[in-house]
């Protein structure tokens, strides 16, 4: 039966439908809104709680928080991949419980500026060094230099040999944050194929390293090739070490503390000038400027060319594999620095921060921070996850029947397939265990290593510099943006021969220069 | 005639307000329905605009320790000090209104030449094949003309230039690392992404015009290219019109195209005004002045706003008084 209906009828029942739409909209903004504050509310009731711990310790002895409000990126695990048995296992470690805010990895950053503008800071937060020095200059972020130097931590890592990766996070002579890696670098490979090729030694100096790239850039291949000719980020010349040597493009600290412009310094007109050189003489891949990273590896791969600095540790191991899979000769030589190069550089790591609105930062410096790198249960948890789920010492086979099937004897350590993407074995948790500024004791999974990967990182361990932060200043957020800029667009120009380098030091002084002045005033007030 | 303004007694406006009520009421239905709809506006459209505020701040992102401070114009004083601004500035409406008429002209004159096609299924088949560029990501397009125009033995265009004689193999073309080649470059390939599709309102036009025009005209001996610029062309102006004043309004907001295809060196030809904002807040090394960030988005809006109503009060005086918005 077909039942007819006015016009009141529909009418009505579109009204009654478009309002339960719209407040169903509005609820459904106000849930997620609500589910945002239940979170800050917990996490204040538990800086609560924790003040309330703290109160009640004598002033001697560093109270052990109950709970800890922690924002992590997605270089922890996330929740496909077993988050919750991540924090329940590091709970039961260290007999602290945590209140984990994750965003997605991609959106990691926006969320911290939402989170610091909104006033309702985690106790403990992941944060890169552009986020690092900006909060830290702001105050953000707990001053740590005493909690640091007086604990057995440092012993660990002075005893490690890293302190120099932590030492370059010192602001001003203030520490803020805690690296529990090195910040790894590139490191430049050669294939040994390539070598042999041509009959030559791996180089020693400038001269043998163009003779070299000549030598490999031939029939249509080049000897070398970067994702552009300046990085965006610091270290910016880490694709071209042997061309820059010893220039920086950016600011710098001498010896007696005071601050120059890197670009300005002869060092870096003559490093320019060897770029141009040597793209001119058709040994750089031509299409470097407008290469990515992943342009570069292909080409690598495909044997377009015979050269490439890039990241060291699994890195290596990953080339390796890569130019295996494709049918050619995976030999590669990580090279130790040229003579003109005084070392590959390490990138500033990223460090764990605790907020100045952490009601006891000593106890979780203590208690949290410190046990991450205590080369016992905890560094394991952080470097390799959860035993039974991120990693195993039992017998078994992985991806039986299929082409990756792999089988381990009873006792082995292995990592287990990714519980989000099966098919590949997880390779690391948090903590990489080559990077790590303390060795774990009798690491379980030493063994897991590939030669590669170990080759490369330890070369570059024993010939790396921790890049140092530059303090931000009002200035330095006013003009580095446009004089970065400029600098890149200068150094590409003169690159590519659309100018030569006095002309592209008469553009700069025209203007950029004064930005530059301000900025290292700035710096040496 | 001036018409006097007639004052309403107190009954006159309680009657118009107590007819108001009723009308209100009676069509209920449609204000509870157009309520989700205000509620949203309010919420994504309007309250966002409060934003605009921090472009007379310098703020940091970090408002519980260092709240805005309000600087006036100041951020606004920089702005138009900085070259890097006005290279930007000028760039962005060059790339856009070249942009604009080329894609228009070349979309109108497809669309003419598709309107002669007389078999059907061919016709479809053309304009399949020229809407399609138009669904691919710009990310992937990049790729493709990258390589497309790589200055090495791989890059097709080079190596026909090479086979042709017109360059030597030593002296190739970097057409995207070249501040002389990027513009037409970029022109070109947005001609070939984005024609295919701007021909779709065209061709709807067409199809809507009075066959009897065309009969009338060769009654009276016009040719088909006669028709073609006397009937067809004139019949698509006010389409045109509205298509550019429709893409005026967003003439200011030029990224994507633009981002996936420049490079350091060509930064002084194709910087844009987002691209701007966006080197200005990832390229500091530090976590910017969003104040003067929001001062250059402001700014922007502003003169997208200006462009597109000076285009209405133009199409007004060519249209008799008939604008688009």
């Amino acid at each position: 039966m077909i039942k007819s209906i006015s016009r009141r009828d529909f009418m009505k029942g579109m009204a009654v439908g478009g309002a339960a739409l719209g407040s169903a909209g509005f609820l459904a903004a106000c849930g997620s809104s609500s589910s945002t504050s239940s979170t800050s509310s917990s996490s204040s009731s538990d800086s609560t709680s924790s003040e309330s711990t703290s109160t009640e310790s004598s002033e001697s002895s560093i109270t052990k928080p109950d709970t800890i409000a922690v924002m992590v990126d997605g270089t922890v695990f996330t929740e496909e991949n077993g988050r919750a048995e991540f924090w329940d296992k590091c709970e039961e470690l260290t007999g602290i419980h945590y209140e984990v805010t994750q965003p997605d990895h991609d959106a990691y950053y926006d969320v911290v500026g939402q989170t610091i503008a909104g006033g309702d800071w985690p106790d403990v937060i992941i944060l890169s060094s552009t986020y690092y020095t900006s909060y830290a200059n702001e105050g953000v972020l707990w001053d740590m230099t005493e909690a640091y130097e007086n604990s057995a931590l440092k012993e660990r890592i002075d005893a490690a040999g890293s302190s120099s990766a932590v030492e370059g996070m010192y602001i001003n002579g203030s520490l803020y944050g805690m690296p529990v890696t090195r910040g790894n670098g590139c490191i430049t490979y050669v294939k040994q194929a390539w070598l042999d090729n041509v009959g030559m030694d791996a180089p020693t100096n400038y001269d043998e390293y163009i003779d070299m790239l000549t030598a490999f850039s031939t029939d249509g291949k080049y000897g070398i090739s970067a994702p552009g000719f300046i990085g965006a980020d610091s270290p910016f010349v880490n694709y071209l070490p042997e061309f820059y040597q010893d220039a920086w493009p950016s600011f710098c600290q001498q010896d007696d503390g005071t601050w120059t412009d890197g670009f300005e310094e002869d060092s870096m007109k003559e490093a320019l000038q060897r770029i141009a050189d040597a793209y001119t003489a058709g040994i750089i891949d031509p299409t470097t400027l407008t290469n990515g990273t992943s342009d570069c590896r292909n080409k690598f791969y495909s044997d377009e060319f015979g050269v490439f600095t890039y990241w060291a540790g699994t890195w290596g191991r990953n080339l390796y594999n890569n130019l295996v899979n494709n049918g050619l000769d995976g030999d590669l030589v990580a090279l130790e620095p040229i003579d003109e190069v005084p070392y590959y550089y390490d990138r500033i790591p990223v460090p764990w921060c605790i907020t100045t609105k952490c009601s006891n930062p000593e106890g979780v410096f203590e208690y949290f921070i410190s046990a991450m790198l205590d080369a016992g249960e905890v560094e394991l948890l952080f470097t390799y996850g959860v035993e039974g789920v991120h990693w195993s010492t039992e017998a078994e086979t992985l991806y039986e029947g299929t082409d990756s099937e792999v089988s381990y004897e009873e006792g082995e350590f292995h990592m287990l397939d990714n519980l989000e993407t099966p098919g590949t074995q997880y390779t690391k948790a948090h903590i990489d265990p080559m990077l790590a500024l303390v060795a774990i004791d009798d690491d379980p999974g030493a063994g897991t290593i590939s030669e590669q990967a170990r080759s490369s990182q330890d070369t570059f361990n024993a010939n790396c510099k921790s890049v140092v932060i530059i303090p931000s200043t009002d200035e330095y957020s006013q003009y580095n943006g446009d004089l970065v800029t400029k600098k890149n667009e200068l150094i590409a120009n003169v690159a590519v021969g659309e100018i030569t380098v006095d002309e592209a030091y008469e553009d700069y002084a025209s203007e950029a220069q004064a930005w530059s002045q301000m900025i290292v005033e700035s710096l040496n007030a | 005639m001036k018409k006097e303004k007639v004052e309403l007694t107190a009954e006159q406006k309680a009657r118009k307000k107590e007819k108001t009520r009723a009308a209100i009421y009676t069509h209920r239905g449609f204000y509870v329905m157009f309520l989700p709809v205000f509620i949203f506006a309010l919420i994504f459209c309007y309250a966002p605009m409060v934003g605009v505020l921090l472009a007379f701040t310098d703020y940091n992102g970090i408002k519980a320790i260092t709240p805005e401070i309000f600087v006036g114009l100041e951020n606004f004083q920089k702005m138009f000090s900085m070259s890097g601004f006005w290279t930007a500035f000028w760039n962005t409406l060059e790339l856009s209104v070249v942009k604009l008429v080329l894609t228009t002209g070349f979309a109108v004159i497809i669309s003419v030449l598709l309107n002669e096609i007389v078999s059907i299924r061919f016709k479809k088949v053309v304009q399949t094949i020229i809407y399609l560029p138009h669904f691919m990501s710009w990310v992937v397009v990049a790729s493709l003309f990258s390589l497309i125009l790589a200055p090495t033995s791989n890059g097709l265009v080079n190596t026909f230039l090479v086979q042709i004689g017109v360059i030597d193999s030593s002296n190739m073309i970097y057409f995207l690392g070249s501040n002389k080649w990027w513009k037409p470059v970029y022109y070109m390939i947005n001609l070939w992404k984005e024609t295919g599709w701007q021909t779709v309102i065209f061709m709807a036009t067409l199809s809507g015009l009075n066959t009897d025009m065309y009969e009338a005209a060769g009654i009276d001996g016009a040719n088909r290219f006669q028709k073609m610029i006397y009937i067809t062309f004139p019949s698509l102006t006010n389409t045109i019109l509205t298509v550019i004043i429709l893409n005026l309004a967003r003439i200011m907001n030029l990224f994507e195209s633009v981002f996936v295809l420049q490079n350091d060196a060509v930064l002084s030809t194709s910087n844009v005004l987002e691209t701007y904002i966006y080197y200005q807040s990832f390229n500091s090394g530090s976590i910017p002045n969003y104040g003067y960030t929001a001062a250059v988005g402001l700014f922007k809006s502003i003169v997208g706003a200006v462009l597109v109503l000076s285009c209405n009060q133009l199409s007004k005086k060519v249209r008799d008084g008939r604008g688009i918005v």
